[in-house]
């Protein structure tokens, strides 16, 4: 058996000895689009909250995501349990979580401020201050670090001339680390806002990032 | 080959869908016998059904490995108040990636163990606690949960059945605390994912307020099996203590890393050896961490007869925790990796309980100065120190989940330590 490195279809399309297509793994023909009304009530709580697009001054909540909102009221015995999911709905319109944010989260569930502010930074996914197109989280928890996750993390710096939690001049990238991604099968796992991209080594970081400045030309 | 690796001894209970687009799908899912678990539970009634999964021997996959069918039977017999069945899908133990495998290529051998667990403990809701970083998985259990619904398979009256079952996706936001099943039902209801002290039990009073079970995404994906082929067809697998089969996570320096499923009991150094492809480069194996971080490490030597069940981690020193299986290769600087898990409990401390968010704390700090060079022998006391203080003392296990790699780490790996605080020495002298 040969030392060579395998690729798994998981981000570039790549499929080396796998026969998978992307969209095979991903599942996003399955998935196909995503309702901004939340579709199902039973699933309304559960959409994506990191994306390409935010508009950090986008009411909470109007339309269909007033629609979806609503929707995720009525699967909780109590108002309190729908806080997580709209500082989630609250997030992907804006992009973050500001201090603003969660006080009209808070007038919107009748709960104090203090309480709304005091759940939202205890969760490390909301994004405290604005972050680029892409959030790049790299994971250097223990089954990607042994696999070379650091140098992944010194690369996507470098290839970004960007610092640790910072963003890039062109706004398109913050750098952050990650703890594990329950992805350690094929390290080092990336969360790139949404997706998931695994087996990058440090000599794969310009490829993604440049597939990433394509998505967005593209309009992704 | 199919993403990802399969290996041609496994025996595929749990795994049979992975790698195959078709298993998504309601149809794709029924071909492969799916749904007829529930329909026999259905069938046979709610005590029947918790007998059966008595008889399986099934235990917990999350971790604690407690009985799922006794679990089960601990729920109130009234219906007084509402019952809720929480599925914990907020796998973030390091080293552990087996619960988001069944959710991205079988998402209704979940919703159907969902619904099994449900009907047992007479819950009408079942929350599924996703992690929040598992966009693409959940958009796929949302998809299949939806086709679900409008199969009749979910919702009112499942299956012609006359029983209401709901099912909502709760997506998290980035806690490894809201793993631990009190932490879990805090979030649930919009709080800080801090732990409670036990009892109450989640049985009497859980998320809601009312009585409540949580299980693992692994453990409710197993039960429509058990259903449909009875307890006894499950124990042909396994050992006596440790019946059935599981998905073994293997992550680190392995030709084939990926998730494996064998009966309990398997060979550690068969599946890493012959299954995984061995260790890459002809290096030698150096330690073994065989349930996900929060584990004792084990020496290559602890390895040897190491057999993949409950009790025989046990007998080797360790624990088989969620059985992800982090293999390391003579290369590896067991101190780096010790303070990295330990930057990572400090991180994830919610910090309720002092010997928790101060232990970890301190733990780094004295890691990360042998790791540069600037320790002692003494800081090694410190730590076995701070680690006992840091075991029992707390309410939820995360602080002693960090005690163990520390405390383990020193007794088997004891030179690597030494080699860092003696070069730190003669730098010092120089």
């Amino acid at each position: 058996m040969s030392d060579a490195r395998f690729r798994n279809p998981g981000w570039a399309g790549n499929t080396g000895e796998f026969d998978l297509t992307e969209a095979d793994v991903r599942g996003s023909e399955f998935v196909g689009e995503q309702p901004l009304d939340g579709g199902h009530p039973s699933v309304a709580p559960s959409l994506p909250y990191m994306l390409v697009k935010k508009d950090p001054e986008a009411p909470l909540f109007e339309g269909p995501y007033l629609e979806r909102f609503e929707k995720i009221r009525s699967r909780y015995p109590m108002a309190r349990a729908a806080l997580i999911p709209a500082l989630n709905l609250a997030q992907e319109l804006r992009g973050h979580v500001s201090p603003e944010t969660m006080d009209e989260v808070a007038a919107l569930l009748g709960l104090s401020d203090a309480f709304v502010r005091g759940v939202a930074t205890f969760y490390t996914m909301y994004n405290k201050r604005p972050v680029g197109r892409f959030l790049i989280q790299v994971c250097t928890n223990i089954s990607c670090n042994i696999r070379g996750a650091d140098e992944v993390l010194a690369a996507f710096l470098e290839h970004t001339g960007t610092e640790l939690g910072e963003t890039s001049s062109d706004g398109d990238f913050t750098i952050a680390e990650a703890e594990c991604l329950a992805g350690c099968g094929f390290p080092t796992c990336v969360q790139i806002n949404s997706r998931y991209f695994e087996d990058v080594s440090a000599k794969d970081v310009p490829a993604v990032l440049e597939r990433l400045k394509r998505e967005v030309n593209d309009g992704f | 080959m199919a993403y990802p690796y399969r290996h041609e001894s496994e025996t595929r209970i749990l795994s049979r869908g992975f790698g195959d687009p078709a298993a998504r799908t309601v149809a794709g899912w029924k071909a492969m016998g799916g749904y007829e678990g529930i329909a026999r539970a259905l069938e046979i009634g709610r005590e029947a059904t918790i007998e059966e999964v008595k008889a399986s021997g099934l235990r917990g996959r999350g971790g604690a490995g407690f009985p799922t069918g006794l679990k089960w039977s601990f729920m109130p017999k009234d219906a007084r108040r509402p019952h809720y069945l929480l599925c914990n899908a907020d796998e973030s133990e390091p080293g552990t990636f087996k619960d988001r495998e069944i959710i991205r290529w079988t998402p209704h051998q979940l919703i159907e163990g969902c619904l099994v667990g449900s009907y047992a403990i007479g819950a009408a809701h079942c929350y599924v606690y996703l992690r929040g970083e598992f966009f693409e998985s959940t958009r796929v259990l949302a998809r299949a949960l939806e086709e679900a619904y409008e199969e009749g398979l979910v919702g009112t009256d499942v299956m012609g059945s006359g029983v209401d079952i709901d099912i909502t996706l709760h997506v998290g936001a980035g806690a490894y605390i809201c793993g631990e099943e009190t932490g879990l039902m805090s979030s649930l209801e919009g709080r800080r994912g801090e732990p409670r002290v036990k009892p109450p039990f989640p049985a009497a009073v859980g998320a809601f307020g009312m009585p409540s079970t949580i299980n693992n995404v692994e453990t409710l994906a197993a039960t429509p099996h058990i259903l449909r082929h009875g307890g006894e067809w499950y124990r042909q697998w396994g050992t006596e203590k440790s019946p059935g089969t599981k998905l073994f996570c293997v992550s680190g320096h392995v030709r084939k890393p990926g998730n494996y499923e064998f009966p309990l009991g398997f060979p550690m150094m068969e599946l890493i050896e012959d299954v995984c492809g061995g260790i890459p480069n002809g290096r030698a194996l150096k330690a073994v961490i065989p349930g996900g971080s929060s584990v004792p490490i084990m020496s290559a030597e602890d390895c040897r007869e190491c057999s993949l069940c409950y009790e025989g981690v046990e007998a080797a020193g360790s624990m088989l925790g969620c059985a992800s299986v982090i293999v390391m290769d003579e290369t590896t600087d067991i101190v780096k990796q010790v303070r990295r898990m330990a930057h990572f409990y400090a991180h994830e401390s919610c910090g309720q309980c002092t010997p928790c968010r101060e232990g970890t704390a301190w733990a780094t700090r004295i890691l990360r100065r042998i790791e540069n060079g600037r320790g002692t022998e003494d800081d090694l006391d410190t730590l076995v120190e701070i680690s006992e203080q840091m075991t029992g003392t707390t309410i939820c296990v995360l602080s002693d989940s960090l005690a163990m790699p520390i405390v383990s780490s020193i007794e088997k790996f004891r030179d690597d330590y030494l080699a860092l605080i003696r070069r730190g020495e003669r730098v010092g002298a120089a």
